[in-house]
Parts: structure tokens; C-alpha cells; sequence
């Protein structure tokens, strides 16, 4: 059986910061790293650098989103402008609540950004990866991009309420009415293909 | 003067404590299961419940929000059967009247002081305490449990929070004695009543509040004995909070007797 972890609360001091760098969980103050968890102490060896000392908790506190992750959002509604959406998980991880987002016209695609319509790129209750470029300020929501080939549209629903199937990178099609829709469609990596 | 009643001449206070001893200290992490963190506080008969939630997104207004760190709003509340202590005409309002409200500010200070608030940008996180019982030292206690309840919601601290009262009982045969931790009879004999909080059990004071006049002299003894009463709180809610540890031997929590 594992030797048990220690145990540390916050405010803990666990060791300089020549011995070990600062991980999650952890803030330093006067050349000494102290805890900032209720939790279990990990200590990662590193080959050629300081060790990383980090305090973990089992249940995670409230991931939130922040600038450059990857965020699975669904759409709730569209505009001329924009799309609002509600973030639902970071990488893989679910949010307890979820975060209002906007995706706004020219953070749809990369090129030909002012021919875009975003009646064309989502619809409301569409699944959508999306980058998050900025955390808004006092009057917007989370900023989030498409603009890359691997975001976008990841499952839609047709009119007849079929999952569609995508067929190139700017159309959907019904698999039980044949008809193609157009949406901003998010290319699927290598990896998750079923061969 | 309140001398009389608050130390008798052998030394002790009204309820049998000597004047540097706290009250019986119970406490327990993670009591309500919807909140991010919850946790309640016994001293003495005065018993709080704090729950937090969060952090999650700002909402109401958001121009309210500092764009660097996370947004605390703190409600303080009292029960409608917590009594009071003293006398009162009205029963508690249940958190909309100036005394909560003030308590909710006072809170409010302390924890922004302790929450690592720059890891938690545009997010906000909630803080409500309730006092179930009132009996002296809702204020402390109530700054207690809320630092308990972030250590169980995950929030990132400095260190905990904790906090203590003092006052000053002046016997008329002898020197002046700083008394730890008042309860409501000690509060209401109208002496004053010191409250601080202390973060990380560092020598750094995040609250510092004082009702009724203090002698300039008298100060330093109620400070000590204040910090003292800081000091021995937080030896038992370290306890707590190591107890708590879901990997640790003690699987089941027995209700602390």
C-alpha cells in the first residue's frame, strides 16, 4: 500500500523555492513556496529541472475558462452580428455552471471574414468547439473564435431533427431527408475517426 | 463599573472559564451537499453555518466585476430563532437590516485579503453565513466559518481565517484583566469588545474592529489576548481541516462530542 500523502491546509509552508517549483495549488511568498489548498501534496520529479510541488484536491474546484483553452459551448442563439452560446466544458472537463460566451461575426472564420453570415455557420442548439480569445471586460461575456480548422460545428441537428453528417468544411447533410445545410463545420482530427 | 460580575475574586468568569480560556470549539467541513463548500461553527452556544459557492460566472451586473480577480459578495444573516443576546424589540430580519449588512462588509474586507482573488478573473464566488445561535462573538465566528467553508470549496487562500474577541474586565481590588473570547452576558456589560481576524496565522491582522472606549494603556493586554484567542482557534480548526481529509485513516467523521 501506498505510504500515505501528507496532508497540508492553506497557508502551509512546504519548501523554498530552490528546492522545488511553485505548482497548482500553490503560491510563493518571500523565497518560500506555501500551500493555498486543502489537500494532498504531489511532488512530480522533473529530469533536468526542480521537481514541481503541487497541492491536490479529489473533487476540483471550478475550472474556469481561460484565454487560449479549447471550450465546447452550445449555441442558444444567433444574430446578425454574433452567436451567444453557453460554455459547457473546458478540454474535457464539465463546468458545474455554465459560462455565458459570444461568438462574434468575423471570429467565425479566418478568411473572408466580412462575406460571413452567421445564419449560414450556426444554428441555436448546435454543439460548437470554439478557442476562447478573451475574458470580455465590463460589458461582454467570454470572447470566443472559430477561426481555425479544427473548430467549429461538431454535431447539429437538421430541420427534420436528425444528427447530421458533415460533408465538407461549410456543409451538414440529413442522412434521412438528403438535405445538405450549411454550417461552419469543425474538421475532424485523425485521432477520433473510426476507421 | 462591570468589574463584579465579569471576574470574581478567585479569578473566574461567570460561566466557570478563567479569563484566557476560549470556549468549546466544534466544528465540521462539507455539511451541506449542493454547496461548492460549506461548513459549521460551534463556540460556546453560538452556532454558525457558512456555505460558498462559486467560483462561477459573475452574475447581476457585470461592470461590478474587477477584471483581475474574482467578485466576493458576502450576505450575512441571523435566524429568526437565533435570539440575540441581548434583549432585542425586533426579531432578527433575516440579513436586510444595518447590522448584517455591516457585518456583511466587515466580512467582505477579511476575505479579500485572504482569497488568492488573481487566479479567478471575471468569476465570482459567494459567501453566505447564518447564524443559527447567537451568544457572543458572531462577528469571529462567522469570519471562522467562512474561511472553513473556502478550505472545503477549493477557493485558493492565503491561509485560514480565523478570528477572536477580547475585553476588559476592571475588578475594583485589582489590576485591570483582558478576557478571551466574550460571550453574550460579557458583551452586554457594556465594556469594550475587541474583534480581530488573522490570516495564515501570520502576526498580520486582516480585521480589527472595537466597540465601546479602550484606555490607550489598556490596549496592548487586549490585543495579546485577542491574538491568543486567534491563536488557540486556529490550533483546533487545523485540526478539523486535517481530520477531513478524505484519504486520511478516519474515514467515518464521528460527530465531534
Amino acid at each position: 500500500m501506498a505510504p500515505p500523502a501528507r496532508y497540508c491546509v492553506p497557508g502551509e509552508r512546504l519548501c523554498s523555492t530552490e528546492e522545488a517549483t511553485a505548482g497548482s495549488g500553490t503560491y510563493t511568498r518571500h523565497g518560500f513556496i506555501f500551500s493555498s489548498l486543502a489537500g494532498c501534496l504531489e511532488r512530480k520529479n522533473e529530469d533536468n529541472e526542480l521537481p514541481v510541488v503541487s497541492v491536490v484536491r479529489d473533487s476540483e474546484s471550478q475550472l474556469l475558462p481561460n484565454v487560449g483553452a479549447v471550450v465546447t459551448c452550445k449555441v442558444c442563439s444567433i444574430n446578425s452580428r454574433f452567436a451567444k452560446v453557453h460554455i459547457l466544458y473546458v478540454g474535457s472537463t464539465p463546468l458545474k455552471s455554465t459560462f455565458r460566451g459570444t461568438i462574434r461575426r468575423e471570429d467565425i472564420r479566418a478568411t473572408e471574414k466580412d462575406k460571413v453570415e452567421v445564419y449560414k455557420s450556426f444554428r441555436p442548439s448546435d454543439i460548437v468547439l470554439a478557442k476562447v480569445i478573451s475574458l470580455g471586460d465590463a460589458q461582454s461575456n467570454y470572447l470566443l473564435s472559430t477561426a481555425e480548422n479544427e473548430l467549429g460545428v461538431v454535431v447539429a441537428r437538421s430541420e427534420a431533427g436528425v444528427q447530421m453528417v458533415p460533408i465538407s468544411w461549410c456543409e451538414m447533410q440529413c442522412p434521412r431527408t438528403h438535405t445538405k445545410e450549411f454550417r461552419k463545420v469543425a474538421r475532424v482530427q485523425p485521432q477520433f475517426l473510426q476507421t | 463599573m462591570a468589574g463584579l460580575e465579569l471576574v470574581s475574586d478567585a479569578g473566574f468568569r461567570a460561566d466557570g472559564r478563567r479569563p484566557d480560556e476560549l470556549r468549546k470549539v466544534r466544528a465540521r467541513l462539507g455539511v451541506l451537499a449542493r454547496a461548492d463548500g460549506s461548513a459549521y461553527l460551534e463556540q460556546g452556544n453560538t452556532k454558525v453555518l457558512a456555505a460558498v459557492y462559486g467560483p462561477h460566472e459573475v452574475r447581476g451586473s457585470r461592470s461590478k466585476a474587477p477584471p483581475d480577480r474574482a467578485l466576493l459578495c458576502c450576505r450575512c444573516s441571523s435566524a429568526p430563532f437565533a435570539g440575540g443576546g441581548e434583549r432585542r424589540r425586533r426579531p432578527p430580519q433575516g440579513g436586510g437590516d444595518r447590522r448584517s449588512g455591516e457585518r456583511a462588509l466587515l466580512l467582505r474586507g477579511v476575505l479579500e485579503g485572504a482569497v488568492l482573488g488573481q487566479l479567478y478573473p471575471r468569476s465570482q464566488i459567494d459567501v453566505h453565513v447564518q447564524v443559527l445561535q447567537a451568544d457572543g462573538g458572531e462577528l469571529g465566528a462567522s469570519v471562522s466559518a467562512a474561511g472553513l467553508a473556502l478550505q472545503d470549496a477549493g477557493v485558493a487562500l492565503r491561509g485560514p481565517v480565523v478570528a477572536g474577541s477580547a475585553g476588559l474586565a476592571e475588578p475594583p481590588a485589582g489590576p485591570p484583566v483582558a478576557l478571551s473570547d466574550l460571550s453574550a452576558a460579557e458583551e452586554a456589560a457594556g465594556g469594550p469588545r475587541l474583534v480581530v481576524a488573522t490570516v495564515a496565522g501570520s502576526g498580520q491582522l486582516a480585521l480589527c474592529q472595537l466597540s465601546a472606549r479602550l484606555h490607550q494603556e489598556r490596549l496592548r493586554p487586549v490585543l495579546d489576548a485577542a491574538q491568543a484567542a486567534c491563536r488557540g482557534l486556529h490550533a483546533v480548526l487545523d485540526g478539523v481541516v486535517r481530520a477531513s481529509d478524505p484519504l486520511g485513516d478516519t474515514r467515518t467523521l464521528p460527530w465531534p462530542q
